[in-house]
């Protein structure tokens, strides 16, 4: 898979991606969540 | 170097200018203790993003780690994966939220505060102080290095005089805007790194003929892995070491797990956590961390191994013998031959900047920890005034620490010091910070008796048994007569990798066998 064989290797490769992508979709979906927020005052 | 010294020097004229009017904003904001020590906690998420990324990953990470990536492959890719879900998501997720509802619980402004103000032990904050006092200058040492190298080879100035402006520049603003200035001046360096690192990758990726054509350039030279490699368990550079191998064993544990994990425990990026308003702000702050560092390791990771293809195809080499053997030397090789020359000038300021925010940050960790937690608070049992005068001292002090190390020690045990520093942070604060957010049911005693067991365990391994500290330093051999007391496969296996695990069996065993902390202090940490 994208020129790489080993599965090992390509695997870290699409799981950077896969994290940091997920860090979007996390941060986006939580962007106005301010339930339960301990705010400071 | 391509480009003129006058245009480059210009340019690093105009970002000090920038540099200096936020250290300046920073200074202006710096009204009250919790201002200088952790921000005012009202910092934007983009700000606190950033600077936890730019302070994260400083020059050695793009340059050494880049290099080291050249040599052993893109089994390194690990780390970058480790970097974004352990470094980015599971910190700010699971560990920032709960820092920054007990620091504020507990009042606490800096990392050892919060352990020992959650234990009610002021040994464990001066303790804790004292050792961050002691080996940050070791790590802040081969930072300042390696920015005073590019400021001598890219502005052609003496290396003392680089050591100087370098110090001047960055102990200026930290010393006078505090946290706040650091933060600030993170968030333009982590932005400059972050434009710098994605030309980076798209040039390679267009010069490599795309992708998969690049990635299939490299996976085809694997019968040119020179012997010595090979030996040590190299099957190329787009597929992981042999399982068990040498190579494979300083990956994974050094690399892999030892800064993947080691970094979670890192006080100068957990006191960062402290820095916001609420949880909304950490939790914007991962949309942007994530990407940053997938930006920063993924890329130099993925570029140091590509460059092989490179110079394989444009000199008939591969990146080492580029180097003359220098695994340093690669991305700068790579840069200088592959990339046009005006990416080379905003790749310079990448790299000036990944200096300088590392730095800013130790200086201002080195300084509370020193100041504030070890002679205020454990010293002094916190009767003196004037937390940061005393800090601003401790900076100034460990500032000229880290300059005197930085000259003193051989390169050899210098090259060392960031494992070292991420090695000891692990097994010393790992088991006791992740008990005081996690584990009600941990003591005093048995955050206390996992402080010391990591610290020492740490230190004795890497002092006696892992090769590649232990034989620059020649305690063992001094001692033992021998380089190291252990041989085989234990001399490649990390410190990290047996102190914490110690430290975390001593923390619950120590723990269980102690009176419960009371009620009373724990309702007022987890409110």
């Amino acid at each position: 898979m994208l020129g790489i064989d080993d599965p090992q290797i390509w695997l870290a490769y699409i799981l950077c991606f896969v994290s940091a992508i997920g860090c979007i979709i996390y941060g986006a979906l939580k962007w106005n969540d301010d339930s339960d927020d301990g705010e400071v005052n | 170097m391509a480009l003129s010294t006058p245009v480059l020097g210009v340019i690093i004229l105009i970002y000090l200018m920038v540099i200096f009017y936020l250290g300046w904003l920073g200074y202006k904001k710096t009204k009250e203790t919790e201002d200088y020590m952790v921000a005012g906690r009202q910092i934007h998420p983009y700000i606190l993003a950033l600077s936890y990324g730019a302070t994260f990953i400083s020059t050695s990470a793009i340059i050494g780690f880049g290099g080291a990536a050249g040599a052993l492959g893109m089994g390194l890719l690990w780390l970058a994966f480790m970097n974004i879900f352990v470094g980015i998501f599971i910190a700010f997720v699971l560990f920032g939220s709960r820092t920054r509802r007990m620091g504020l619980n507990l009042n606490a402004v800096t990392f050892p505060e919060l352990l020992g103000k959650r234990f009610q032990s002021r040994f464990i904050q001066g303790f804790s102080g004292a050792l961050i006092g002691i080996f940050m200058p070791l790590y802040a040492g081969i930072v300042l290095i390696g920015g005073a190298r590019f400021l001598e080879s890219t502005l052609n100035i003496n290396y003392d005089i680089a050591v100087l402006i370098l110090t001047v520049i960055v102990a200026a603003y930290v010393i006078t805007g505090g946290l706040i200035a650091v933060m600030y001046t993170d968030a333009l360096q982590g932005t400059l790194m972050f434009i710098g690192m994605a030309f980076l990758l798209v040039f390679t990726y267009i010069k490599m003929g795309g992708v998969t054509a690049a990635h299939s350039a490299l996976s085809a030279m694997s019968d040119l892995v020179p012997e010595s490699l090979t030996a040590g368990g190299h099957l190329g550079w787009t597929a992981m070491p042999a399982f068990g191998s040498p190579i494979w064993w300083t990956m994974v544990s050094t690399l892999v797990l030892g800064v993947g994990v080691g970094v979670v425990a890192q006080p100068q990026l957990a006191v960062r956590f402290m820095t916001v308003k609420n949880d909304t702000a950490l939790n914007r702050a991962v949309l942007v961390g994530g990407p940053f560092i997938l930006m920063m390791t993924g890329v130099a990771f993925t570029v140091g191994a590509l460059s092989n293809a490179y110079f394989y195809q444009t000199v008939g080499k591969i990146s080492v013998v580029v180097a003359g053997g220098n695994t340093d030397l690669i991305m700068p090789e790579f840069i200088n031959s592959a990339m046009p020359s005006t990416f080379v000038v905003l790749f310079m300021l990448t790299l000036l900047a990944a200096a300088m925010s590392t730095l800013s940050s130790q200086f201002h960790t080195m300084g509370t920890s020193i100041g504030h937690d070890f002679y205020r608070e454990f010293i002094k049992k916190g009767e003196l005034g004037q937390t940061i005068n005393i800090t601003r001292a401790a900076i100034a002090f460990t500032i000229l620490a880290s300059v005197v190390l930085a000259y003193i020690l051989p390169i050899s045990i210098i090259a060392r010091a960031t494992a070292i520093f991420f090695g000891l942070c692990a097994a010393a604060f790992l088991p006791m910070y992740t008990g005081a957010l996690f584990w009600k049911r941990m003591t005093r005693e048995g955050a206390i008796a996992s402080l010391i067991v990591g610290t020492f365990s740490s230190l004795f391994w890497l002092a006696f048994v892992h090769k590649s500290e232990a034989v620059p330093l020649g305690i063992s051999k001094a001692i033992f007569g021998v380089d190291t007391i252990l041989s085989g496969t234990w001399t490649v296996v990390d410190p990290i990798l047996v102190a914490t695990p110690i430290a975390f069996v001593v923390a619950i065993i120590v723990s269980l066998m102690t009176k419960p902390t009371p009620q009373e202090h724990l309702d007022k940490c987890y409110k």
